[in-house]
């Protein structure tokens, strides 16, 4: 953990990394640009490259980045809502439900910007189904909620594996995409971006109730916290915001998961830090992640959701080895 | 200052009852031992006292206001409780641990202030952990952990302070001095506690009444002089307890009668 006086110097400096990442996912790509090209296309967007850098890479590279601090803010929720620092934006089923759906609709042969709003209403469906099962009286509610997250997520699983084995061949290419995790089709997220930034002043107005509810649910009640409101609110913010983030690029993995539990090595569990830390890491690891996706074997284009997790794993692995270490 | 008021509670766990239309009255500069055997229902009560629990009929007041109808954060301004176990999933520091005694004091987007760190930090100097503030909590020993928790209660500051075995972990020396701690606070400060306690002695020394558990919903409460006795120790135990007169009073010692 980092000294208190540098936590704030870090997070403006993820704030710059973030934009110059962008502006350097800008530069890469399939088409080679000369650093004056590119630059010129930068301050210029009528120039020649203007387009391709203003239309294309830019947009993507903000999707990247809305995507990224979208599923890492859900992590940091879903980790305290769970008690659990390898709790994840999709374990309660809310990815399930929106790939289900995704999937359908592309074997229908439903137009491909008609899929993001069929993911939003597929995970809407989920997490409504979560909230109506689980809703019960007593103490049990965070168990109960993981409980029936988990069998519900399961029972996705099974429907898309289903979807997978009836659907044609012609579709399954670009549905594989999809479940992996692919910002390709992305388009500029205004709308997510215009949620992401309400959901993150709201969950910073409830940082300090989240670091007592990390405590636990009965020290939370005992300092005052009515857990049940609580843990209901921060269900709905966390799915939300996995909703958005798989609406617009699908089941990117292992974001969600790594970049708080880094943050957290990195700067602690206050969540006034924690939160806005690994939504800045988030967007600038995933921003970095899609650069890779786009060039590393250009001009094919890998799913960012095989680099994040390629990055992902062995990160997660070392994170694991050390926490084993340390008890 | 607050008083709590148990009025002819009957609380039961798992089909076992705890006790029978319990009349109780916390009142401001009463410490009050909780003795009972092991599951008896000591944690049930208290945290039937501290609104975490329902009762099967009669009610917890806390001011004439049921404890269960005030919201938290107005409860939590007045009554605090030391729970028997803190576990720490996720890592923190000592001193932000100690300074969530703050939280109910604090509106929604107000940051703890100097005031409420140099609170926490002389709340952490009165239970040894001085120089502790920056440590994670997660490598704190058990007794450590325990002085920690006691600590954020003194940070919370509530008039009514439900203790469930707070020597629990402590060193001889450790338990006199929280233990002295409590005793100060409803002496001076004029709080009411009740401590859930298996060391008789540390009741005998400290403790200005006492309430007794026996099982079956059976109860017994007052002054501790009056309520300390072979007889009712026994009964209590069920085992053969000896008095001894130390110059402090009187002290009782389990005897081993094979």
């Amino acid at each position: 953990m980092m000294p208190t006086a540098f936590k704030h110097l870090f997070i403006v400096l993820l704030l710059l990394l973030s934009v110059l990442a962008m502006l350097l996912a800008s530069a890469a790509g399939s088409v080679t640009l000369s650093p004056e090209q590119w630059w010129q296309a930068l301050v210029n967007p009528s120039a020649e490259h203007g387009e391709l850098v203003w239309r294309l890479r830019l947009p993507r590279a903000l999707a990247a980045w809305t995507v990224g601090s979208l599923l890492s803010l859900s992590g940091c929720l879903m980790q305290v809502l769970l008690r659990n620092p390898l709790a994840d934006p999709y374990i309660l089923g809310v990815s399930g439900g929106a790939a289900f759906a995704a999937l359908l609709g592309m074997t229908a042969g439903i137009a491909s910007a008609f899929v993001p709003l069929l993911a939003l209403a597929g995970s809407l469906a989920s997490i409504l189904l979560v909230f109506g099962l689980a809703r019960g009286e007593g103490p049990w509610s965070t168990t109960r909620l993981l409980l029936t997250g988990v069998v519900t997520a399961s029972g996705w699983t099974a429907l898309i594996s289903l979807v997978l084995a009836l659907g044609s061949d012609s579709s399954l290419r670009g549905m594989l995409f999809w479940l992996i995790g692919d910002l390709g089709y992305a388009s500029t997220p205004a709308w997510a971006l215009m949620i992401l930034t309400l959901i993150f002043l709201l969950c910073l107005g409830l940082a300090r109730s989240l670091n007592v509810l990390a405590m636990g649910e009965t020290t939370a009640r005992l300092l005052g916290e009515p857990t049940r409101r609580l843990l209901w609110v921060v269900y709905i913010l966390a799915s939300i915001l996995t909703a958005t983030a798989v609406a617009i690029a699908g089941n990117i993995g292992f974001v969600g998961l790594i970049v708080p539990h880094l943050m957290r090595l990195l700067v602690g569990s206050d969540h006034r830090v924690l939160l806005p830390s690994a939504m800045l890491f988030g967007g600038l690891f995933l921003v970095f992640s899609d650069t890779l996706a786009r060039t590393v074997l250009a001009p094919r284009q890998l799913p960012v959701g095989v680099v994040t997790a390629l990055l992902g794993v062995p990160l997660f692995l070392l994170l694991l080895n050390r926490a084993r270490l340390k008890v | 200052m607050s008083r709590l008021l148990c009025d002819g509670l009957n609380l039961s766990i798992a089909g076992m009852h705890v006790v029978a239309d319990l009349d109780l009255e916390l009142e401001p500069g009463c410490f009050w031992g909780m003795l009972g055997a092991n599951g008896v229902g000591k944690t049930t009560l208290l945290k039937c006292m501290a609104g975490l629990r329902p009762a099967e009929s009669g009610q917890v007041l806390l001011d004439s206001s049921p404890v269960d109808e005030l919201p938290r954060k107005l409860l939590a301004r007045h009554l605090g409780m030391l729970q028997q176990h803190t576990a720490y999933v996720f890592d923190s520091s000592v001193l932000q641990t100690a300074l969530t005694g703050r939280h109910p004091h604090l509106g929604y987007w107000q940051r703890e202030g100097p005031n409420d760190v140099a609170q926490a930090l002389k709340a952490l100097a009165a239970v040894d952990l001085d120089g502790f503030a920056e440590r994670s909590v997660t490598g704190l020993s058990g007794g450590e952990a325990r002085r920690l928790a006691f600590a954020a209660l003194m940070v919370q500051a509530p008039d009514v302070m439900l203790l469930d075995e707070p020597t629990n972990h402590l060193d001889l020396r450790h338990q006199l001095q929280i233990m002295g701690m409590i005793h100060e606070l409803t002496v001076t400060a004029n709080g009411a506690a009740i401590a859930a306690l298996h060391d008789v002695n540390l009741a005998a020394r400290y403790c200005s009444h006492v309430l007794m558990l026996f099982g079956q919903g059976k109860w017994c409460a007052g002054r501790t002089t009056e309520m300390l006795c072979e007889a009712s120790l026994e009964q209590l135990y069920g085992c053969p307890v000896e008095k001894l007169h130390s110059q402090e009073g009187p002290r009782f010692y389990p005897v081993c009668r094979s």
